[in-house]
C-alpha cells in the first residue's frame, strides 16, 4: 500500500501551500485532488494580492495578515505577482463618512494609504470618470496569477519529495477505533479504488470541504459563495483600481498582463461545482463598472467566469476567531476522529499564512520541530538569464519571461534547446500568450497532464485574446498525437470540447465586440471546417 | 464632384458582387470600402443552403428569409454571374444550385457548397484508389494526420498515405498558408518536384494544404501538368488563400469594369431626404466628405464586419442609416446552450428587414427609404452559418439589389 505521512485533500493554494510547508519540514506528504490542479476558487478570483485596504474598516485583523503576506509574495513569488499597484477612488454617489474611517483603518493595520490629488489620478488612471471620482488613494495592491503560482508550488514541494496525484478522488477514510489509518481514494480515469496510508489528513478542500467532512462523519460548516468575474481584452487600468466604499460587488478592477478583470458578486449556492454566470450578473457588474469607468462598455470582453468562495459558518459561532479571521482550522479529534483535520475559509492572499498555521499544528502533533521557512524561500529558482537570452531568439522578450515564469528552470531549458535544435517545434500554437510546440509538447509530458484542458491551463493555450479560434485546432491535433488518454484520438470531440468550454464563458457576455469574435469563430469551424460533420440534408 | 449611379457601401463578398452587377448593369459605381472584408476569413466556397437540392429548398423558405425576397430566378442569376466574374479573372469555380460539391476541409471533414473553386472540388475523391495527405514542414495549421484520421471516416475502403514534404520554407518564424501561397506564386517547381517524389499515379488523390498561389488559377496550372495524380486543395485557418483569390478575382472584375474603389473609406452616416438617401458621409483622418449618389446599396455586413453593433443587450443598432434592427429579445432566447448544435443560434438571425425590392423596412412593413438596397450579411431573419446560406444570401442579394 502507498503511503505518506499526511495526505492533503484539495489542489487549490491552501492544500498546495500545505503540502510544500510540510514537505520543507521534512514531512513526507502526498495530495490528491479529485480535479485538475487549480480548478476551483484559487483560479476563479480575480487574481489580486490584497494590500488588506478593502479590509482596512470592516476587519483589521484580516488586513494586517493581508499587507504582511503581500509584502512575503512579492518575495517568494516575485514572477508570479505584477506589483502594479492599487488605487481607492471615491465616488460622488460614495459615503464621505466612510473615507475617514478607511484612512485611520489603514493608518492602525499598517497599510500605507497615499492621498492623490485628482489631477494625478487621472494620470495615473486616464480612464476614470471625471464625473464621478471625487477623491483617490494609493495603496499596495498587485495582481497574482493564481495559476502560475500554484504550480511552481508543485514544484517546489516536489524539490523536498512532495507528491501530487491529480484526478484522484477521496471515496472513504480507514479508521481503527476512531484514529485515521489511510483515506481511501478513485483514480479517475481507471476507476480504480485504492488506500493511501497515513498517520494524518487534512480536508483543504475549499468549497468542497463539507462533502469531504461528509465522507469522514464529521459536519463542516462551509458555505459556497458564488462570485462572477468579467475579463476584458484590453488593460483597462494600470493599477488594481478599488471602490473606496463599504465592500460591495463589481467594484475592482485587476490589470493582468494585456487583459483587465472586473468582479465580483456574491452569491450564496448549495453546489461549489456551480460555475454559472448569467447575462444579469453580468449586467450588474457592467453597470457598477462604468461608475468608475464611464467608457468600459467599448472594451471587448473576453469571457466571464466564477468561483465559489469557501466561507466558513462556525458551528453556533463556538469556533470563535474564525468568523472575523477569515480561516479555520478544525481537529476533528474533538469529533471523535483523531488524525483528521479541515483548514477552511481565508483567500489567496493569506494562503501561505493559512498553511504555515495548519503546519505548525500538524508538526506539534508529529513531534517535528523544524520551523516553517515558506515565508524566507522563494518558490522557485530563477531562470538563468543565459537561458533567457538564448529564448529571445524564438519569442519577443516579453513572451520569453511569460514562458519562464510558466515552465520554471528545468523545463524552460529542455524547451530552449528543443527550439534551437528543431526549428519546427518553433511553430507557435498560441500566438496570444506565445506559446511554441516544443512548450506544449513538454507539457504534455508532465505526469498531470490528462487532458487537453489540463494541458490549456498550463500554457494558457485558447486563454488569451482569441479565446481558441486559431489554436483550438491546432491543440486538437497535437493532443491527437501526444494525448494519453485514448479519446485523445478523437480529435473533432476535442476540438469541439474545447470551444464549447470557452464558449460557457463567452454566451453570458455575448454583447459588443465579443459577438464578432463568436461570429468568426462560428465561420471558421463551422462554415470552413464542418466541424459537426454534417451531410447535406 | 461627379454623382455615382449607385454607391455600394462595403468591401467583402456582397459588396463586390453589387458592385460588380451594377457596373456589368452599365451604372457608374463607387465602392466605398474600410477595413479588408470577411473574404480573407472565407474558405472560398459559396454555401448556398444545408440541402441536397438547394433549389427546390429554396422555394419552401420561410416569409421572413431573405432568399424569399430575393426570388429562386435572381439566386440562379447571381450564382451564374458569380462564376462568369470568377471565370473573368481566371479564377476557375464550379457549380450549379441543384446539387452539392463536396470539398476537404482542414480538419478532414467534409463541407458540402453549390460553387466551389475548382482546386478544392473533391467529387472525384471517391473514385481514386489512394489518398496521399501531404503536409509541409514547417507549415502551421495543417495536420495530415488528423485529416487522414478523419477523412477515412467517410472513405472506409481507400488506402490513405499522409507525406511530409520539406520545401525549404522554415525561416524562423511561422509560415500560414497565405506565406506559403505568397512564396510559391512564381517558385511551382518547388512543390512540384517534392509532389513528384510520392509517385503517386492518375488512380490516385493528393490532399494539401490551400497554397496554390494567391491569384487565379497559374499557380495551380504550373504543378497540375506536371503530375498524374489529381490535386485537392482543403480549407484553412484564416487568412485563406482561396478567399484572398476570390477577393481579388473581384477587384480584378471591378477594375475592368471602371468601378471607383475608395479604400479606407468609413461610412458614418447617411445623409438623407424623407425617404430619399441623397448621400454618405465619409470620414477619414482629417476631415468628411459627402459622396452622392442616385442609389445605395448597404453592404456592411453583420457583427462580424460591423454592419450591426450591439453595445448594450437588447439594443441591436445599424449604425450609418439607424435602420430599424429585427432580433431576439431576452439572454434566453439570444444563444444555444452549445455552441455546436442542430439548432440554430438565434443572436445569428439579428438584422435588418426589408421588401422584395431589398429596401429596409420597419415593424409595420412601411419602406423607409426607397433607393437604399441593404444587402448580404446584414440581412436579417436566419442563421446563414447555421443553414449554411451564408454566401448564397450575399451573393443573390447583392445581384438583385444591383440590377433593380
Amino acid at each position: 500500500m502507498e503511503k505518506a505521512t499526511v495526505v492533503v485533500i484539495g489542489g487549490g493554494a491552501t492544500g498546495l501551500g500545505i503540502l510544500r510547508d510540510l514537505s520543507m519540514r521534512g514531512v513526507k506528504a502526498l495530495l490528491v485532488e479529485k480535479n485538475d490542479l487549480v480548478n476551483g476558487a484559487s483560479s476563479r478570483y480575480h487574481g489580486l494580492l490584497h494590500s488588506g485596504g478593502r479590509y482596512a474598516v470592516k476587519d483589521q485583523e484580516a488586513a494586517r495578515e493581508c499587507i504582511i503576506e503581500n509584502q512575503i509574495m512579492r518575495k517568494i513569488g516575485k514572477s508570479c505577482v505584477e506589483p502594479c499597484g492599487g488605487m481607492f477612488t471615491r465616488l460622488d454617489i460614495d459615503d464621505e463618512s466612510y473615507e475617514e474611517l478607511w484612512v485611520k483603518g489603514c493608518a492602525d493595520s499598517g497599510i500605507e494609504a497615499t492621498p492623490i490629488t485628482l489631477d494625478e489620478a487621472f494620470k495615473l488612471e486616464p480612464r476614470l470618470s471625471r464625473k464621478h471620482v471625487k477623491s483617490a488613494y494609493l495603496v499596495p495592491d498587485a495582481a497574482v496569477d493564481g495559476f502560475r503560482m500554484s504550480w511552481q508550488l508543485v514544484d517546489s514541494s516536489k524539490r523536498y519529495g512532495g507528491q501530487v496525484k491529480t484526478y484522484t478522488e477521496v471515496i472513504g477514510f480507514d479508521t481503527v477505533s476512531g484514529e485515521l489509518r489511510g483515506v481511501k481514494v478513485r483514480d479517475h480515469f481507471t476507476g480504480e479504488e485504492y488506500e493511501i496510508g497515513c498517520d494524518i489528513a487534512v480536508n483543504a478542500a475549499g468549497g468542497w470541504a463539507g462533502f469531504v467532512g461528509k465522507i469522514a462523519g464529521v459536519e463542516i460548516g462551509v458555505q459556497p459563495d458564488k462570485g462572477t468575474l468579467i475579463a476584458f481584452n484590453q488593460r483597462i487600468v494600470n493599477h488594481v483600481v478599488n471602490r473606496l466604499h463599504k465592500s460591495s460587488d463589481g467594484d475592482i478592477f485587476v490589470p493582468h498582463g494585456s487583459i483587465t478583470i472586473l468582479g465580483t458578486s456574491s452569491m450564496s449556492v448549495p453546489d461549489p461545482e456551480d460555475t454559472s454566470t448569467s447575462r444579469e450578473e453580468v449586467e450588474s457588474l457592467l453597470k457598477i463598472g462604468e461608475q468608475t469607468f464611464e467608457d468600459l462598455r467599448d472594451f471587448r470582453i473576453l469571457r466571464t467566469f466564477a468561483g465559489s468562495r469557501p466561507l466558513y459558518i462556525p458551528p453556533g459561532g463556538a469556533v470563535g476567531r474564525s468568523a472575523s479571521r477569515g480561516f479555520a482550522i478544525v481537529d476533528h479529534e474533538r469529533d471523535g476522529l483523531k488524525g483528521f483535520f479541515t483548514i477552511v475559509g481565508g483567500k489567496f492572499t493569506t494562503y501561505r499564512l493559512m498553511a504555515e498555521k495548519m503546519c505548525n499544528q500538524i508538526c506539534a502533533k508529529l513531534g517535528n520541530k523544524t520551523p516553517c521557512r515558506t515565508a524566507e524561500e522563494p518558490l522557485v529558482e530563477e531562470v538563468p538569464q543565459a537561458d533567457k537570452d538564448r529564448a529571445k531568439k524564438f519569442f519577443p522578450s516579453y513572451g520569453v519571461n511569460l514562458a519562464a515564469t510558466r515552465l520554471g528552470v528545468e523545463r524552460f531549458k529542455k524547451v530552449v534547446e528543443r527550439l534551437e535544435a528543431e526549428p519546427e517545434s518553433r511553430e507557435l500554437v498560441c500566438e496570444c500568450e506565445n506559446v511554441t510546440r516544443a512548450e506544449v509538447e513538454e507539457i504534455c509530458k508532465d505526469d498531470t497532464s490528462f487532458i487537453v484542458n489540463d494541458v490549456r491551463r498550463r500554457t494558457r493555450i485558447g486563454m488569451g485574446t482569441c479565446q481558441g479560434n486559431f489554436c483550438a485546432l491546432r491543440a486538437a491535433a497535437i493532443f491527437s498525437d501526444l494525448g494519453v488518454e485514448p479519446s485523445a484520438k478523437n480529435s473533432l470531440e476535442r476540438l469541439k470540447e474545447f470551444l464549447q468550454g470557452r464558449w460557457k464563458g463567452i454566451r453570458p457576455v455575448l454583447l459588443g465586440r465579443t459577438l464578432r469574435e463568436t461570429e468568426m469563430t462560428r465561420a471558421i469551424y463551422e462554415l470552413s471546417m464542418n466541424v459537426t460533420g454534417g451531410e447535406p440534408q | 464632384m461627379k454623382i455615382s449611379d449607385v454607391i455600394v457601401i462595403g468591401g467583402g463578398l456582397a459588396g463586390f458582387m453589387a458592385a460588380a452587377a451594377a457596373a456589368d448593369n452599365g451604372q457608374k459605381v463607387s465602392l466605398l470600402t474600410y477595413g479588408s472584408g470577411s473574404l480573407p476569413l472565407a474558405s472560398g466556397a459559396i454555401d448556398i443552403l444545408n440541402s441536397k437540392a438547394p433549389d427546390e429548398a429554396i422555394k419552401l423558405v420561410l416569409e421572413n428569409h431573405p432568399y424569399k425576397k430575393i426570388g429562386l430566378k435572381n439566386i440562379d442569376a447571381a450564382a451564374k454571374f458569380f462564376v462568369d466574374v470568377t471565370n473573368k479573372s481566371d479564377l476557375h469555380y464550379v457549380g450549379r444550385l441543384s446539387a452539392q460539391i463536396p470539398i476537404v476541409t482542414a480538419v478532414g471533414t467534409l463541407k458540402y457548397s453549390c460553387l466551389v473553386p475548382e482546386s478544392m472540388d473533391a467529387t472525384n475523391l471517391a473514385d481514386k484508389k489512394k489518398i496521399f495527405v501531404v503536409e509541409i514542414k514547417g507549415l502551421k495549421d495543417f495536420y495530415a494526420a488528423m485529416i487522414a484520421d478523419n477523412l477515412k471516416k467517410y472513405f472506409p475502403e481507400k488506402i490513405f498515405e499522409t507525406a511530409k514534404l520539406d520545401l525549404n520554407l522554415l525561416g524562423g518564424r511561422d509560415i500560414t498558408c497565405m506565406d506559403a501561397a505568397q512564396i510559391l506564386t512564381g517558385n511551382e517547381q518547388i512543390l512540384a518536384d517534392g509532389l513528384k517524389t510520392l509517385n503517386a499515379t492518375e488512380d490516385d488523390a493528393i490532399i494539401i494544404p490551400p497554397i496554390l498561389g494567391l491569384e487565379g488559377n497559374s499557380s495551380r496550372a504550373a504543378v497540375k501538368s506536371q503530375l498524374r495524380a489529381q490535386i485537392f486543395e482543403t480549407t484553412c485557418l484564416p487568412p485563406s488563400p482561396p478567399g484572398i483569390r476570390l477577393q481579388r478575382a473581384f477587384i480584378k472584375f471591378l477594375q475592368s469594369a471602371g468601378v471607383r474603389i475608395f479604400e479606407n473609406s468609413k461610412v458614418v452616416r447617411g445623409v438623407v431626404e424623407g425617404k430619399k438617401v441623397t448621400g454618405v458621409v465619409v470620414e477619414n483622418s482629417v476631415r468628411e466628405k459627402i459622396f452622392r449618389a442616385k442609389k445605395f446599396i448597404l453592404a456592411t455586413g453583420g457583427f462580424y464586419s460591423g454592419g450591426i453593433v450591439m453595445r448594450e443587450f437588447d439594443n441591436p443598432i445599424e449604425p450609418i442609416f439607424d435602420l430599424p434592427v429585427f432580433y431576439p429579445s431576452g439572454a434566453e432566447k439570444w444563444s444555444n446552450k452549445n455552441l455546436f448544435s442542430d439548432k440554430p443560434q438565434n443572436f445569428s438571425m439579428t438584422g435588418i428587414f426589408t421588401d422584395e425590392n431589398l429596401n429596409p423596412i420597419d415593424g409595420d412593413g412601411k419602406v423607409l427609404f426607397e433607393n437604399l438596397h441593404v444587402v448580404g450579411a446584414n440581412l436579417g431573419g436566419v442563421d446563414k452559418i447555421f443553414e449554411r446560406s451564408a454566401g448564397g444570401i450575399s451573393i443573390a442579394s447583392a445581384y438583385k439589389g444591383a440590377i433593380l
